[in-house]
C-alpha cells in the first residue's frame, strides 16, 4: 500500500510582501484543492509579518528531511506545480547514485577467496599424527 | 557627451561576488594544495576537472571490459582453461552471458563458474574431435544449437 512520504507543507510568507503575491494567491485559490486532493499531507499556512525572508515553502519528509524551496516572484499555477513535485518525492537526497543495485547477501556458494580451487589438504587440519 | 550614461554605469557594483565565487570554489574543496582555495588557481583546475570527467566516461566502459576480462581469465586458468578458449567455447555452446556478469560470478559463485568451465571444457573437446576425427563418431551433445524461431 503506498504511504506518502511527504509529512507536511509549510507555506511560510509576508501578508504584505511585493515577491509573496504569487503565495498569497496560491492560497486564496489553490491550496484548499490541494488539500482535499492529498489527503495524507498535513498543509500549513504561516504568515509572518513585518519585513522578514524571502517567502519560503518548506517540506518535511517522514525520515527528516527538510527542504525548502524559493516561491518568491512565482505564480500561482508554478507554486502548484512546487507542491505537487515535492508531495510525489521521498525525503532521501537528491544526490548521485552510484549503483542502481543493492545487496546485502551478494555471494550465495561463498564469495571467491585464494584456496577455494585448492586441494583440500591445504586447508583441512586433521588430527596429528603420532610418531612412531 | 555621454556624462549621464558614465556616472550610471559607475553606480551600479557587483553585491554578490562571494556567492560566484563560491560556485566554483565548492567543486575544488577536496583539491590538493593552493587550487583548493584561491579562486584564480581554482577556476583552471575545476575546468580541467570537468573536462577529464566527461572524456573519462568513454574510458570507463573500456577499462572495465579490460578489468573483467583479467578477472574472467585468472578464473578459468585456475579450472585449467585460457581466456581465449573458455570464452569462444562459451559462444559455441549458447552461453551468452557477457563479461561483467562472468567475473561476478567467478567472484561471487565459485561453483558456477567451475561448471561454466568444464562445459567449455567438453564443448573445446567435441570440436576438436569433429574437426580432427572425421565423420565417423556421432556429433557432440554439448554441440547441439538450439534454434529459437
Amino acid at each position: 500500500r503506498y504511504v506518502r512520504q511527504l509529512q507536511r507543507l509549510q507555506l511560510l510568507f509576508s501578508p504584505t510582501a511585493a515577491d509573496a503575491r504569487g503565495a498569497r494567491e496560491f492560497v486564496e485559490e489553490a491550496a484548499q484543492d490541494f488539500a482535499r486532493q492529498h489527503p495524507d499531507v498535513v498543509l500549513y499556512v504561516s504568515p509572518r509579518s513585518g519585513p522578514g525572508p524571502a517567502p519560503v515553502l518548506r517540506a518535511e519528509y517522514l525520515n527528516g528531511t527538510v527542504r525548502d524551496e524559493l516561491i518568491a516572484s512565482k505564480t500561482s499555477e508554478e507554486i502548484l506545480q512546487l507542491a505537487t513535485k515535492l508531495a510525489n518525492q521521498s525525503g532521501l537526497d537528491i544526490i548521485r547514485i552510484r549503483k542502481p543495485f543493492h545487496t546485502d547477501n551478494p555471494s550465495i556458494q561463498g564469495q571467491w577467496h585464494p584456496l577455494t580451487n585448492k586441494p583440500s589438504i591445504l586447508t583441512v587440519q586433521g588430527p596429528r599424527l603420532q610418531p612412531q | 557627451m555621454v556624462v549621464l550614461s558614465a556616472a550610471r554605469w559607475v553606480r551600479s557594483r557587483l553585491s554578490d561576488r562571494f556567492w560566484r565565487v563560491q560556485e566554483v570554489l565548492k567543486y575544488a574543496r577536496h583539491f590538493r594544495g593552493r587550487k583548493n582555495r584561491c579562486y584564480k588557481l581554482a577556476v583552471r583546475s575545476v575546468r580541467r576537472a570537468f573536462v577529464k570527467s566527461t572524456k573519462a566516461r568513454r574510458e570507463k566502459k573500456r577499462s572495465l571490459r579490460a578489468l573483467w576480462i583479467t578477472r574472467i581469465g585468472a578464473a578459468s586458468l585456475e579450472h585449467g582453461l585460457k581466456y581465449p578458449a573458455f570464452i569462444s567455447n562459451l559462444l559455441k555452446s549458447q552461453v551468452e552471458l557477457n563479461r561483467k556478469v562472468l567475473a561476478d560470478l567467478a567472484i561471487y559463485e565459485p561453483k558456477t563458474f567451475k561448471s561454466l568451465a568444464a562445459l567449455a571444457q567438453r564443448r573445446r573437446q567435441e570440436g576438436f574431435l569433429a574437426a580432427l576425427g572425421d565423420g565417423k563418431e556421432p556429433e557432440g551433445i554439448f554441440s547441439r544449437i538450439v534454434h529459437h524461431h
